[in-house]
């Protein structure tokens, strides 16, 4: 289990955390989610310890983390970097040792890895010569190898394409079903509410909002309601966020107390409902209000 | 995981992608070639010295001349060969062209071609007086054995009050390579150092490494592991100067002897002088985040290895010079000025233990302020980090 309790955080007159905090069970992917410049990336670099918090903690399974610990997290950063004249088999070695492992461990880990990431045919390729998608995987490869038992990924999903997307999503699911916490980060939100079962929405250095994506859904007191009335986008009074879709359905937040039948009666009178949906909201719905609040 | 282990896993990676680069393997390759051949070139060049010393003769010439030479030339121990010319004007011409080292003219004008040579011209000068008085002696009615006893030199023993060394021009020419190669290696692997810390920087991979170990550990690992490659490279060259000395024949002078000590103080003193601008480099590098940036940077390592290298050669003049003798003692300058004086048995035995002494200490300070200033700089990116920001940064 990792704590995240209180980390505040400040450069000069810029307040990059402000007493962010988050937990995440074994096993578990958590979505760390927030606007640019929220305090995503510090929070992970305090994790590994690139960035020392003015205060607060990090734990691990209850207690403190140390270098020691830091060598059973794999971690890829969001600016992407390794070295770009090394052969990328020789260099996922080298970085899985420098985590601790043998040499034979090394080697096994890192051949597994380059296999399963489609890569066995390029190991003795220079990095700069790989496609920017597969440096992407090899970056990836350098957090998964040393086999972690907490992956902390910076937007692992910026740059692929749907099929590497895809094959990404399968990897983080198994390796959770094997006992590994993930959380990463993404702007991709409907990835997220895909691939996650908690979430943590940080802005202005807070965590605004965290918990089981299904509890915060079902909590909030806001409801999703999507209408169309004889074709056309129909508002009921007092919704906000509206936004018309291409079918030319109106997709809008209403309170979750309103009366279904007076709402469904209200749009009768103006015409056919065609379609009338009112649901929990979408984690971008919880997203946008829990940053614009 | 052992600290000291992910040193190790961090030098051999520095050492291994630098030292299997082709550039360098070809570089290291010819260099060695090149080395290897000074030997023997430099035995053809001094047999070449030993060749007889030719002496032109032209015109009206005293009789009994070449017996005269000869005989003064055993005298003054030169090896001569006798040519003659037609005329004057040829003599001088083979003197001008550095056919004849002298010539005689006429009986009366000895020619050289820019310097006088005193012991040529006492050769010369004293074989014609010789020829010349034997004639008139024996116009006088001599007999050719009493001119003889009359002309003979007169025996003498020639004294030195203080034994010269003859090696020691062998000596100061060696300390003076060791002084450059010594500049080179520290120049050229400290700025490795500078330039490995910027690309790791520039390439974002720094990050991913200081997930694992700490900056200290990246920075230690990095100096060893291109020190070592320094390493490789001076006592493979060192090697090669041996070899190359052991095939150059200098007759009584054993080049492979003289040169030993030198190699071992080039050696010692590289790896102190390294330790000290490496992390120097390492601390500036990492303040820049491009490798264009890097080249101001670097003025300042190479601010304090030039008055060392410039101080190392006024020390081959004068030894005991004020500024040679404090510089030799200062961490900066200490590893190219010490060696200098050691080889020229200038320094006192105190003075060469302030010199390591003190080296060693700020070696040790270097580490200190390198580690916290690289710890403090190395996650910044965009422009470059002053020093001090770096330093307040990592208490951070």
């Amino acid at each position: 289990m990792l704590q995240l309790v209180d980390l505040k955080k400040r450069y000069g007159d810029v307040v990059a955390l402000d007493g962010a905090g988050f937990t995440v069970e074994r096993g578990r992917i958590l979505g760390f989610l927030g606007p640019n410049g929220a305090g995503k990336t510090t929070a992970m670099r305090v994790v590994f310890g690139l960035v020392r918090p003015d205060s607060g903690s990090v734990s691990w399974n209850g207690g403190a983390v140390g270098p020691e610990e830091r060598l059973r997290f794999g971690y890829m950063p969001e600016e992407r970097g390794l070295y770009p004249k090394m052969k990328i088999r020789d260099q996922l070695i080298h970085f899985s040792r420098l985590s601790g492992l043998s040499r034979q461990e090394a080697t096994e880990a890192v051949d597994h890895w380059l296999g399963a990431l489609g890569l066995a045919d390029r190991g003795s390729a220079k990095l700069e010569d790989l496609s920017h998608g597969n440096q992407q995987r090899v970056q990836l490869a350098t957090a998964l190898a040393p086999n972690p038992e907490l992956l902390i990924l910076d937007e692992p999903f910026a740059g692929l394409d749907p099929l590497g997307v895809a094959s990404l999503t399968g990897t983080l699911r198994n390796l959770a079903s094997g006992g590994v916490t993930i959380v990463f980060s993404s702007h991709q939100l409907d990835l997220v509410e895909d691939v996650c079962e908690d979430v943590a929405i940080i802005n202005e250095g807070r965590v605004v909002l965290s918990g089981s994506l299904d509890d915060i859904r079902n909590r909030s007191s806001k409801r999703r309601l999507t209408i169309d009335v004889d074709g056309q986008p129909w508002v009921p009074p007092g919704a906000d966020a509206t936004v018309v879709d291409a079918q030319g359905r109106s997709h809008c937040i209403v309170d979750g107390d309103a009366p279904i039948g007076d709402l469904l009666a209200a749009a009768g009178a103006v015409g056919t409902v065609n379609t009338f949906m009112f649901e929990p909201p979408r984690l971008t719905d919880l997203f946008r209000e829990a940053v614009e609040s | 995981m052992n600290r000291w282990r992910q040193v190790a896993i961090l030098a051999k990676r520095e050492f291994a992608t630098r030292a299997t680069s082709k550039p360098f393997l070809v570089t290291m390759g010819l260099l060695v070639l090149a080395i290897l051949a000074v030997g023997p070139i430099v035995s053809l060049l001094a047999g070449g010295e030993a060749e007889a010393t030719r002496i032109g003769i032209a015109g009206e010439e005293p009789p009994g001349i070449d017996r005269a030479l000869s005989d003064q030339a055993a005298v003054l121990e030169i090896d001569i060969s006798i040519v003659r010319f037609p005329d004057g004007v040829a003599a001088e011409q083979a003197v001008t062209d550095g056919d004849v080292a002298v010539a005689l003219v006429d009986g009366d004008e000895i020619v050289f071609h820019t310097d006088v040579s005193s012991r040529l011209l006492a050769l010369v000068g004293g074989a014609l007086t010789n020829a010349v008085k034997s004639a008139t002696l024996a116009s006088l009615g001599l007999s050719a054995d009493q001119v003889t006893e009359i002309i003979a030199p007169v025996p003498y023993d020639v004294v030195t009050l203080e034994e010269g060394d003859p090696e020691e021009d062998a000596k100061r020419v060696g300390a003076f390579v060791g002084t450059i190669a010594l500049y080179i290696s520290i120049l050229m692997f400290g700025q490795f150092v500078a330039m490995g810390t910027v690309e790791e920087k520039q390439n974002r991979v720094v990050e991913v490494v200081l997930a694992r170990v700490r900056p200290w550990q990246v920075l230690v690992g990095k100096v060893i592991g291109i020190g070592a490659l320094g390493l490789v490279q001076l006592l493979l060259l060192a090697g090669a100067a041996y070899v190359s000395a052991q095939m150059a024949d200098l007759g009584d002078i054993d080049l492979a002897a003289i040169g030993l000590p030198i190699i071992a103080g080039v050696v010692f003193w590289f790896v102190l002088g390294y330790a000290f601008y490496a992390f120097l480099y390492a601390a500036v590098g990492s303040t820049v985040s491009r490798q264009e940036d890097l080249q101001g940077a670097m003025m300042l390592p190479i601010a304090l290895i030039l008055p060392g290298y410039f101080i190392a050669l006024i020390a081959a003049e004068s030894p005991d010079g004020l500024v040679p003798t404090v510089a030799s003692m200062l961490p900066p300058w200490a590893p190219f000025v010490m060696p200098v004086r050691i080889a020229d048995g200038a320094a006192a035995p105190w003075e060469i233990a302030v010199a390591v002494v003190g080296t060693v200490a700020a070696v040790v300070a270097l580490v200190w302020i390198g580690s916290r200033v690289y710890a403090g700089a190395l996650l910044r990116t965009g422009g470059r980090v002053k020093m001090r920001e770096a330093w307040r940064a990592a208490a951070d």
